[in-house]
């Protein structure tokens, strides 16, 4: 991929949310629009959790806000339990969203620094209090109990409390409503690394405890692989390759997640070092290359990468799919 | 001053002190920091937010604001640094010893174009002319890698990305020849693959040009890829100090294996439970008297809480400040009486599985 093509859907019951030919694009001024998301598309089943890397201005943080509809949609398809959501307006789109919550990369920023953390928590329950069920302390309680921050302390406001509380305060407030998906972006990236194991943890045993399904953001590969079932790899708005996650990281095939996995300090075994040597110009998102668009910086492009985009195909008759004219082979012993 | 005999550090650090005075109190950011910086090496300073690496940086700069109160000997090439800053020499700092900030954006003037931006320091250090000076950054752009450095250097920091600016950052610094590269977390506001050229060009400029590097991250993979010798900074002390390879693989500060344990790596098994350090860094007001990573120890024991350990052993080889190191017998003893009791002298919890190489 840096390409399009849907092999990599799954056909199954318990697919939860189907993201088909996502697009987004953001004007530009001068009749130019930003390709931020183009033709994506995944699906997540139910109790699954899929990250999503790849580096700024690939369009992670975009499809996850586009799923939301925090972002208009421009076309596409995004189903949540067999419901379009790209069309979804008014009070039908309210009713979906309490279903889908999210937690932020900046744990502070995103909570308003003027109210207590235990009423930044409740808001959603507020509002929804009506038609979610009764709520009390109780409840408010559990959830600060829940994520590791001690009930007394809920007369406090945001600013009294570090970033790692306050990324647990972010993620109690996202888990009030009971959602069924939780959205991650970059939720450990803002914070010191003695604290980023704590809330990583802290993730997976709410995913456990509440029966989550997950979808993780993070340019962070070696996060990305300690919380994920399966990974879509993005790159300039397009995806690159999706598998579950041994395979993605055991027989990377796209030279795009290859060319990540040898440019992190402490490279993957699995890539040689010397395919992280891609140039560091990122093509820019309003004029994005023709054909796949990673050929720009791909030392495997030959013409056909300029003219022809790939489309995803399935690898041997595993989990994984690459979109790319000339995947680096991988030894699929069961092939 | 005579010349230094070969084997004299470059940069030498000796109980440096900095303290900030607050409305709340006396933050003590750095609480006696020693080391010695070799010609030609490069020593990462490793730490979380709050550990002092960054104002140690700041205070071999000179540039921290005035109401600092720095104590402490900094020596460079045989010359007393606080007392050149003092007289306000002119062409020490910025010529001989230079440094890279995090974020190239903030580092550079937005409204200036970055070719003028290199020369500026041309014609102030070295009294190079207007024309000579524009030269020289076009061939500076080269050395640090960037394409089509004629026509970069009339461009405006906007218009390149963030690696290219981080790029310009560099050049400026090198303009002067330095002996020595401070860079302050370089990459951090680069992705992996920008980070990757970044990382190793600073190496390739270290090596032509004999350069000393100071390199200043949180990211242990960083300073073990790419450093000499490694610095382990907490509450504003280095806890342990050695060659990279001793320092990764035969620590002796807890502090450092919690660290080193709780950072997910890309050759761990999927969904491998993470080991993280409890509780958070310490306060660096009224702090107490005992060893600041006591509260988070699984090793500590009542004397930790008697006073802050000195870092032991002698300069320039592997040092460490703990009375009960990892991977030593009073280490074993200390996690195996904590375990047993399962709880340390500090109050934290153990469980038995809990850290602990032995």
């Amino acid at each position: 991929m840096a390409g399009t093509g849907h092999a990599q859907l799954r056909d199954r019951d318990d697919v939860l949310l189907r993201v088909k030919d996502l697009v987004v694009h953001f004007p530009a001024g001068r009749r130019r629009v930003v390709h931020a998301v183009s033709e994506v598309t995944f699906d997540v089943v139910s109790g699954e959790t899929l990250g999503i890397v790849g580096e700024s201005g690939c369009g992670k943080s975009t499809v996850a806000r586009a799923i939301i509809r925090l972002v208009d949609i421009t076309a596409g398809e995004v189903l949540y339990e067999g419901r379009d959501l790209a069309g979804l307006e008014g009070e039908d789109l309210r009713r979906v969203r309490p279903q889908v919550q999210m937690i932020f990369q900046d744990p502070i920023s995103s909570l308003n620094p003027r109210r207590r953390v235990r009423d930044v928590i409740a808001e959603g329950l507020a509002v929804w209090g009506d038609d979610i069920g009764s709520w009390s302390r109780d409840r408010i309680d559990e959830l600060m109990d829940a994520v590791g921050v001690e009930a007394r302390y809920g007369a406090r406001r945001p600013h009294e409390f570090s970033g790692g509380q306050c990324q647990r305060i972010g993620i109690a407030r996202a888990l009030a409503l009971d959602p069924k998906v939780l959205i991650c972006d970059e939720p450990v990236s803002a914070l010191d690394v003695s604290i980023q194991a704590q809330i990583l943890n802290l993730l997976q045993d709410m995913k456990r405890r509440y029966g989550l399904t997950v979808l993780f953001i993070s340019h962070d590969l070696s996060v990305v692989k300690n919380v994920s079932d399966r990974i879509v790899v993005m790159y300039l708005g397009k995806v690159c390759e999706i598998g579950s996650t041994a395979e993605i990281y055991s027989h990377p095939a796209h030279p795009y997640t290859r060319a990540l996995l040898a440019s992190i300090p402490e490279p993957a075994p699995t890539v040689d070092v010397s395919e992280g040597d891609i140039g560091d110009e990122l093509p820019s998102a309003t004029d994005p290359p023709s054909g796949c668009r990673f050929h720009t910086r791909c030392p495997r492009a030959t013409d056909v990468c300029g003219e022809v985009e790939p489309v995803s195909e399935q690898i041997g008759d595993a989990d994984h799919y690459v979109a790319c004219h000339h995947p680096v082979a991988v030894e699929i012993t069961a092939r | 001053m005579a010349d230094q005999a070969p084997s004299a550090p470059l940069l030498s650090v000796r109980d440096l002190h900095v303290k900030f005075p607050t409305e709340r109190g006396t933050v003590n950011a750095v609480n006696g920091v020693s080391f010695d910086l070799y010609e030609g090496k490069t020593l990462a300073i490793v730490g979380e937010s709050g550990s002092g690496k960054s104002v140690t940086a700041k205070t071999l700069m000179n540039l921290l604001p005035r109401t600092a109160r720095v104590s402490g000997e900094v020596t460079y090439d045989g010359r007393d640094v606080r007392a050149l800053a003092a007289e306000k020499v002119k062409h020490f700092f910025g010529v001989q010893m230079t440094m890279v900030f995090q974020d190239p954006m903030t580092s550079l003037n937005p409204v200036k174009k970055v070719g003028e931006q290199i020369a500026e320091t041309l014609r102030y250090h070295l009294g190079r002319s207007r024309s000579e000076a524009l030269e020289e950054a076009v061939e500076l752009l080269d050395v640090v890698g960037m394409p089509e450095p004629a026509r970069r250097v009339t461009q405006y920091p906007h218009e390149l990305s963030g690696g290219l600016r981080q790029r310009v950052v560099i050049a400026m610094a090198l303009a002067c020849q330095p002996r020595l590269l401070i860079a302050d977390e370089p990459t951090t506001a680069v992705d992996v693959t920008v980070q990757k050229h970044l990382l190793d060009l600073l190496d390739e400029l270290r090596r032509d040009r004999g350069m000393s590097m100071i390199l200043i991250t949180h990211d242990l993979g960083v300073a073990h890829g790419r450093a000499d010798d490694v610095a382990v900074m907490y509450a504003g002390r280095v806890v342990e100090t050695a060659d990279a390879r001793t320092l990764f693989f035969d620590m002796r500060h807890p502090y450092t294996e919690a660290l080193l344990r709780s950072i997910p790596r890309i050759d761990d098994p999927v969904h491998h439970r993470l080991d993280p350090i409890p509780g958070r860094p310490p306060e660096l007001i009224d702090p107490p008297d005992e060893c600041a990573f006591a509260p988070r120890c699984i090793y500590a024991q009542s004397d930790c809480l008697g006073g802050v350990p000195e870092l032991s052993g002698l300069v320039g080889l592997h040092r460490f400040a703990c009375l009960h190191p990892t991977g030593t017998e009073r280490g074993m003893a200390a996690m195996s009486s904590n375990r047993a009791a399962g709880v340390t002298a500090a109050g934290l919890p153990v469980t038995g599985s809990g850290g602990g190489s032995g």
